[in-house]
């Protein structure tokens, strides 16, 4: 395996896990608050029932058809009938349960530890920003099912509904693979566009950092039929490096080494470069009608989920 | 081009270090990243340029190798052999003597004047304007060769310090005539000196430039004892003080022994005069005893140096003596009665060469043994009637005395034109007696009286008298106690001892043994023992007044040292200092074109350094 063949100086980012007490008891209690938070700022738009553009057998009335031979004449309406002698077929809208999908990247980058040891990693904070999502799908009675990527897609929970599968989820994401290879983003999303037939929404979280570009991606995705909202997690050191001096840098994801000499002025220069890619990122979903949130693993979660959830609209 | 200091070329063995660190690679600093994707992208310029960045490798590693040849080069000195050929040269004689330590009226002393005349003249040393720097003192001496480095010729100048030194300046002049004659360009002598310079025949240009004012001196001229005729014992010491100024002077002379006071006595002197003082009566120091005698005259005046002297009350010396005879009433008379020889007498029969080597000498009256061969045997011999120079044949019958040579040592003060011989033994001196010299300085016309003959190498000495005493009445006259005296002394080595007294810039030889302490002491306080370097050895040239220990297995002695020399001492020839006679520095820009171009080099090396500095800070260079 590549990042195995590259061991030494980054096999302890590697080894980072989940911690144990990634989703202890203070994390359920904030995650009941924050259903509850969801709720009142979002009244009125619950996704349960959410009303989907197939014909169903809801109580609820939709249009009217003309009969033709092989209809259900249950479904006649014999009123209209007697009025204008004509017959008609009574069409209701059927009640679908949404479909919500969480893409992790769980490649090496998202598990490549801060400078700063009081942060925790991408990853950790994706699997919080996705578990408290869930948690709030999952109240709503929608459907959830949440997949792991790197270079392709890995593995995938299983569709769950209902706030007694919470622990199914939890339990999936506690178990996050350590997934090698270089972060390939279109891989990933052809394969999950190959795998799902029902379409919903679809939330990435990654950092985006794919050597081949994250248009291409996003753009077949969205053209797939999926509402797509994108969470860029994004560590402070990555944004705003502080180290200086002769450095060997070494890429977490393929080990490969890069020598260079930072100054003040080649960080300003990557400075520039770093903001013009996010900038880059936030203007092509906004062309795209992608929802895009960009969230730090220095933010704490409960207001990144609520961030996210008031500026991407992921509710309403 | 030549170079000045061509051992800095040893320094290009720095050369290939300065490779070979540059060859090392750099340790950085690992640091794990999530993505090298912006790097990359930053640096992408950078890596289109890799030919520029192995050229900024390069000239960071030409930039070093020019500085620290530039370095070397400034290190070596170079100058440009046509500054050399058709620059100027400059020789400032400054004069060291002891008259230089006179103070002027402002109380500074001439010494430090000229020496701030000369540092004028330093100014414009450059390449094209090369200067060198004599002093004089009993012999001149180059301070500093042809340089046109200003620090240098300053460093050599501050080295410089008066002596006590008499002498003549004109050995100076010579021998900075002789630097000027294998240089070419414009040359000229300047001459730093209260006396003047009395060349006037020279070929280069001599400044005078005269320094000090003339002054009144008194001064001790002449300190020096010896001891009686009478009483060896004792010594009388003789005192002289001249008056070198141009108003009279009185005042009170002072003598101590070993610090202590031991008289005064006043003088009064007019201008010009001199006072002789004579202090009779000083029993010789015992041996425990430094037997200093120092004059002082305590009344200051213009040069503090010669209003002291220093004379040395010697210790007693015993000669001893054998004296090998059957009976000489007279000789054993003579021999007893002088304090300064403690004789044996011996039978002929009794004497044996060897003993010869533990006596000073050795008195074989009539009593040559057999086989006697002087080459071959040890000692100092006075041989009285036989002796191997006798030869076979009638004696001579009442000679007389022709010639005395009174330049003999044996014959001081002896005067023999009234003694009688009656007969005297036929001798010839030694035709070729390798590593010997023989005179005979007592002569009755063609046959020798009196052999003396010494060892070339001063070790062994030997004379002969042609005749029995007793067949002479020269044992009833006055020269007979003077000859054998001064023979005896003579055979003895008296006058090959050290002498007591010197003057400055004299030069004595050391015997083997003998060491002396180069530090001159005034005050009978204990000094510290003088390590290697602070003995002089083979010879001793005393450059300060004062008292010198000498060292030597028979234990230790001192030498009075003076400078005693009316040309130090009269500092009425002096003329005021002529500061016209200086040059005023000429700083110009065609001054500074010439300057060292070691300096140049330095400067670019500076330049360089700063460049390289700036351009690693700004990463141009790594």
């Amino acid at each position: 395996m590549r990042l195995a063949s590259n061991a030494g100086n980054f096999r302890p980012v590697l080894q980072t896990e989940p911690a144990p007490q990634l989703f202890d008891s203070a994390f359920l209690a904030k995650l009941e608050q924050l259903y509850l938070v969801s709720k009142k700022l979002f009244r009125g738009d619950h996704r349960a029932e959410r009303k989907s553009r197939q014909l169903g057998s809801s109580l609820e009335f939709a249009d009217y058809r003309n009969y033709t031979a092989g209809d259900d004449l249950r479904s006649i309406d014999w009123n209209i009938y007697g009025r204008l002698d004509r017959l008609f077929i009574k069409l209701f809208e059927q009640e679908q349960d949404l479909h919500i999908y969480f893409l992790i990247d769980a490649s090496a980058s998202m598990r490549w530890a801060s400078p700063d040891p009081r942060l925790s990693t991408k990853l950790d904070a994706a699997l919080r920003i996705c578990a408290s999502l869930a948690y709030i799908g999952l109240a709503n009675l929608d459907r959830v099912n949440i997949h792991w990527f790197a270079s392709a897609l890995h593995g995938d929970l299983g569709l769950s509904r209902g706030k007694s599968q919470f622990h199914k989820v939890l339990e999936f994401l506690r178990r996050a693979p350590e997934l090698p290879g270089e972060t390939s983003l279109l891989a990933s999303i052809r394969g999950f566009v190959h795998r799902t037939k029902r379409r919903g929404l679809v939330f990435l979280l990654s950092d985006l950092f794919d050597p081949a570009g994250h248009e291409e991606a996003l753009a077949f995705l969205r053209h797939s039929q999926f509402e797509v909202h994108v969470i860029q997690i994004l560590d402070p050191a990555e944004i705003r490096p502080t180290a200086s001096g002769d450095l060997r840098l070494i890429e977490s994801e393929t080990g490969a080494a890069f020598e260079v000499t930072a100054t003040d002025a080649l960080l300003r220069r990557y400075h520039a470069e770093i903001d013009a890619f996010l900038d880059g990122i936030a203007a092509f979903c906004l062309r795209r009608g992608i929802n895009y949130a960009r969230a730090s693993s220095a933010v704490n979660f409960e207001e990144l989920v609520l961030r996210v959830l008031r500026d991407g609209r992921l509710v309403g | 081009m030549t170079f000045l200091a061509p051992w800095a070329a040893w320094f290009a063995a720095g050369l290939p270090v300065i490779v070979l660190l540059y060859l090392l690679k750099l340790k950085r600093r690992p640091l794990t990243v999530s993505t090298l994707v912006f790097w990359q992208r930053v640096l992408q310029e950078s890596r289109r340029r890799a030919l520029f960045q192995r050229l900024r490798n390069l000239l960071s590693l030409l930039l070093h190798l020019l500085i620290f040849l530039l370095i070397l080069c400034a290190l070596a000195k170079p100058t440009f052999d046509h500054f050399v050929a058709t620059g100027s040269s400059t020789v400032i004689v400054l004069d060291t003597r002891a008259r230089m330590q006179a103070l002027d009226p402002d109380g500074v002393s001439r010494f430090e004047k000229a020496r701030l005349l000369a540092a004028r003249y330093l100014r414009d040393a450059s390449t094209s304007h090369q200067l060198a720097i004599l002093t004089t003192g009993s012999s001149p001496a180059v301070s500093s060769p042809f340089t046109g480095d200003e620090k240098a010729l300053r460093e050599s100048l501050t080295r410089v310090s008066v002596s006590d030194l008499a002498g003549e300046i004109e050995p100076a002049i010579h021998l900075a005539e002789q630097l000027l004659a294998s240089r070419n360009g414009e040359a000229q002598i300047v001459v730093i000196s209260p006396s003047g310079c009395k060349i006037q025949n020279s070929k280069f240009k001599i400044l005078p430039v005269s320094v000090g004012s003339p002054r009144d001196n008194v001064a001790i001229t002449r300190f020096a004892t010896r001891p009686l005729l009478s009483d060896p014992e004792t010594s009388e010491v003789l005192l002289e003080i001249r008056n070198f100024g141009t108003s009279a002077s009185r005042g009170n002379v002072e003598l101590a022994l070993d610090g202590k006071l031991l008289d005064v006595k006043p003088f009064d002197l007019e201008p010009g005069g001199r006072s002789f003082e004579t202090f009779s009566a000083l029993p010789r120091s015992a041996r425990n005893a430094r037997g200093w005698l120092t004059a002082r005259l305590p009344t200051p005046d213009a040069l503090a140096l010669d209003n002291v002297a220093y004379a040395v009350l010697s210790a007693p010396q015993q000669h001893r003596v054998l004296l090998v005879t059957r009976g000489n009433f007279f000789l054993e008379k003579l021999l007893a009665a002088d304090r300064q020889i403690s004789f044996e007498l011996l039978e002929p029969d009794a004497f044996q060469l060897p003993m010869a080597a533990k006596f000073d000498a050795v008195i074989l009256d009539d009593a040559l043994p057999p086989g006697f061969d002087l080459a071959q045997t040890e000692g100092n011999f006075l041989f009285l009637k036989t002796s191997p120079f006798t030869t076979p044949g009638e004696p001579i019958q009442q000679p007389l005395v022709s010639d005395i040579d009174a330049a003999n040592p044996v014959l001081r003060l002896v005067t023999l034109q009234n003694v009688t011989i009656v007969r005297a033994a036929p001798m010839q001196l030694p035709g070729a007696m390798p590593g010997w010299k023989f005179s005979a300085p007592l002569r009755s016309f063609e046959h020798p009286l009196m052999a003396t003959g010494s060892e070339l190498t001063g070790s062994h000495r030997t004379a002969a008298l042609a005749f029995d005493l007793a067949d002479s009445d020269l044992p009833l006259r006055i020269a007979f106690p003077l000859l054998i005296t001064n023979t005896v002394h003579w055979l003895a080595g008296a006058e090959r001892a050290t002498p007591i007294s010197l003057q400055t810039g004299d030069v004595v030889p050391l015997a083997q043994n003998q060491t002396v302490w180069i530090e001159p002491q005034t005050e009978p306080t204990a000094p510290a023992k003088p390590d290697a370097k602070q003995l002089a050895r083979q010879f001793f040239e005393p450059t300060r007044d004062g008292f010198y220990r000498l060292d030597q297995p028979g234990g230790s002695s001192w030498i009075a040292v003076n400078t005693f020399s009316e040309g130090e001492s009269d500092l009425s020839a002096a003329s005021p200092a002529s500061l016209n006679a200086a040059p005023v520095s000429r700083q110009s820009l065609a001054n500074l074109a010439t300057r060292p171009l070691w300096q140049y080099l330095a400067l670019a090396a500076l330049a360089l350094t700063t460049l390289e500095w700036w351009l690693f800070h700004r990463r141009r260079t790594e």
